[in-house]
C-alpha cells in the first residue's frame, strides 16, 4: 500500500517531494528519485574512484544512508545538496580506506600508487589530486553545481570552494601535460 | 593555453561514462537488502552528546544531536546496532552518556556493562556487585528505566530462577535478543595466527573461512593457546 504523502505523479514531484514519501516509507518514490539521480550519482562516484565496481558500491551505499536518513533531511537545504553530500562523503570515506589498505600492503616508505585508475590519463591525474579537491573539482565540472551549493556539500567556504578548485585545476593541468606532454 | 580552454579540456576530458546496464535496479535491490537485514536498528531514534550516546528506543529512526560530534557518535550507534542485529558484531565501541542518570541507577548500569556477550546474570547479582545486597527490586526498576537499552545489555539479566524478569522493550524483543547472542559466536580466532578477536573487530574480517575458530570465553581460547587481540581488547568478566 502506498502512504498517503506519497506524490501521485512521482515522475513530476520534486526531489524534496520523493524524500518526504521515502522518509514516510514509500519505496516507490524512493526507485523514482534512485531513478533521476543514477547517472549523476555514477559520473562523480566514477571519477572519485576511478573504477566501475568501486562507484556502484559507493553509489549502494550512499543510497542506502540516503533511504535511511530521509527522515533527517532538513528543507533549509536543498535536496540535491543534502544528495551529493551523503554521496561525496561515501566516496571520500571509501578513498581513504582504499589508501590505507594500499599503504599497508605496500609497507612503509612507500609512495602510494592508484591502482585500476592507471588505464586512463584523466583518471590517473584525478587520482593524484587530494579526495576533497577530486570531489569539488567533480561537482564543479561534472556536475556544474555553483561555487555556493558545493561549499554547502562540503561544509566549507566559498572562498575555500575557490582555493580548491583553483589548486585542482592547476594539478589536472600539470599531470595531464605529463602524461600527453 | 587561456583558461577557458584549460576548462573546456578539463569539461571534455572529464564527462563520465554512463551507468553500466541495470545500475539502478542493482543498486534499489541491494538497498533494500542492506536495509532489511538493519531493519530493527535502523529505526531506532538515538539522541548523543558530545560525551556519547545518551537515548535509545525503538522509534522511526530520527537522530537528536546537536553538534557534528554529536551527530557522528549518533551515526556510529546506529550503524554498530544494525551490525549487532544482524549477528556481526558482539560488542559497541561507541561511548554512552549517562550523566542525566542517578547515581544509584548509574552504579547498576555500569555493573551490567560488565556481563559479557552471550552470558546471563541476575538481579541479585547485580545488586551484590554495586554492594546493595537487598536492593534487587531497585534494581529492576534502575535496569527498566535504561536509557541506552542494548548498548548497556539490560536483556542479560534475569530472575534468580532463571525466568525472563521484565524488559521495558517488551519481553519478545528481550526473548530475541537473548536468541540471537546464543547464535552469534562471541569470540573468533585465526588457526594461523592463534590471535582472538572479538566478533565484529576490524581484524577478525581478514581472517579467512577456513582458518576462523569461534571460542565463547578468552579463558576458553587461552586455554587452546590463542592470544587476545590488541585491538578489540577481549576480556573475561
Amino acid at each position: 500500500m502506498i502512504p498517503a504523502t506519497a506524490p501521485r505523479d512521482r515522475g513530476e514531484a520534486s526531489d524534496a517531494e520523493l524524500l518526504a514519501a521515502t522518509a514516510a516509507g514509500d519505496h516507490g518514490s524512493f526507485s523514482a528519485l534512485v531513478e533521476r539521480y543514477q547517472t549523476r550519482f555514477f559520473a562523480v562516484a566514477r571519477r572519485m574512484l576511478g573504477d566501475d565496481a568501486e562507484a556502484e558500491d559507493a553509489v549502494q551505499t550512499a543510497l542506502l544512508r540516503i533511504y535511511r536518513g530521509a527522515s533527517a533531511y532538513r528543507d533549509d537545504w536543498r535536496p540535491s545538496t543534502w544528495l551529493y553530500r551523503v554521496l561525496t562523503n561515501v566516496c571520500i570515506d571509501l578513498w581513504r580506506k582504499r589508501s590505507r589498505r594500499r599503504e599497508k600492503a605496500a609497507g612503509p616508505g612507500t609512495q602510494p600508487t592508484v591502482p585500476l585508475a592507471d588505464r586512463v590519463d584523466v583518471d590517473r591525474a584525478l587520482g593524484r589530486l587530494p579526495p576533497e579537491a577530486r570531489a569539488i573539482l567533480l561537482l564543479c565540472y561534472v556536475e556544474d553545481l555553483s561555487y555556493g551549493e558545493i561549499a554547502r556539500i562540503r561544509g566549507i567556504s566559498v572562498n575555500t570552494v575557490k582555493t580548491q578548485l583553483g589548486r585542482a585545476k592547476r594539478a589536472m593541468r600539470h599531470h595531464l601535460n605529463e602524461a600527453n606532454p | 593555453m587561456t583558461p577557458r580552454t584549460h576548462d573546456d579540456r578539463l569539461r571534455e576530458l572529464l564527462d563520465p561514462p554512463a551507468p553500466p546496464a541495470g545500475f539502478a535496479e542493482r543498486a534499489l535491490r541491494a538497498v533494500r537488502e542492506r536495509d532489511q537485514r538493519g531493519d530493527g536498528a535502523l529505526r531506532f531514534d538515538i539522541a548523543a552528546s558530545n560525551a556519547g550516546v545518551a537515548r535509545l528506543r525503538p522509534g522511526t529512526g530520527r537522530t537528536e544531536a546537536d553538534s557534528w560530534r554529536a551527530r557522528a557518535l549518533a551515526g556510529q550507534a546506529r550503524e554498530q546496532l544494525a551490525e549487532y542485529m544482524q549477528g556481526l558484531r558482539s560488542f559497541f565501541t561507541v561511548p554512552v552518556d549517562l550523566s542525566a542518570v542517578a547515581p544509584f541507577q548509574r552504579s547498576v548500569l555500569d555493573a551490567t556493562a560488565t556481563i559479557p556477550f552471550g552470558e546471563v546474570r541476575s538481579y541479585r547479582w547485580i545488586a551484590e556487585r554495586i554492594g546493595c545486597v537487598k536492593a534487587v527490586r531497585a534494581v529492576g526498576i534502575a535496569l527498566g528505566r535504561n536509557p541506552v537499552s542494548i548498548v548497556v545489555p539490560c536483556h542479560r539479566v534475569l530472575r534468580t530462577d532463571g525466568s525472563l524478569g521484565g524488559y521495558a522493550l517488551g519481553l519478545e524483543l528481550k526473548t530475541c535478543l537473548l536468541d540471537l547472542e546464543r547464535e552469534t559466536p562471541a569470540l573468533v580466532g585465526a588457526d594461523t595466527t592463534r590471535i582472538v578477536c572479538r566478533h565484529g573487530c576490524p581484524d577478525e574480517q581478514r581472517i579467512g573461512e577456513r582458518h576462523r575458530v569461534v571460542f565463547s570465553s578468552l579463558r576458553e581460547a587461552r586455554a587452546a593457546g590463542y592470544r587476545a587481540c590488541r585491538r578489540c581488547r577481549p576480556v573475561d568478566a
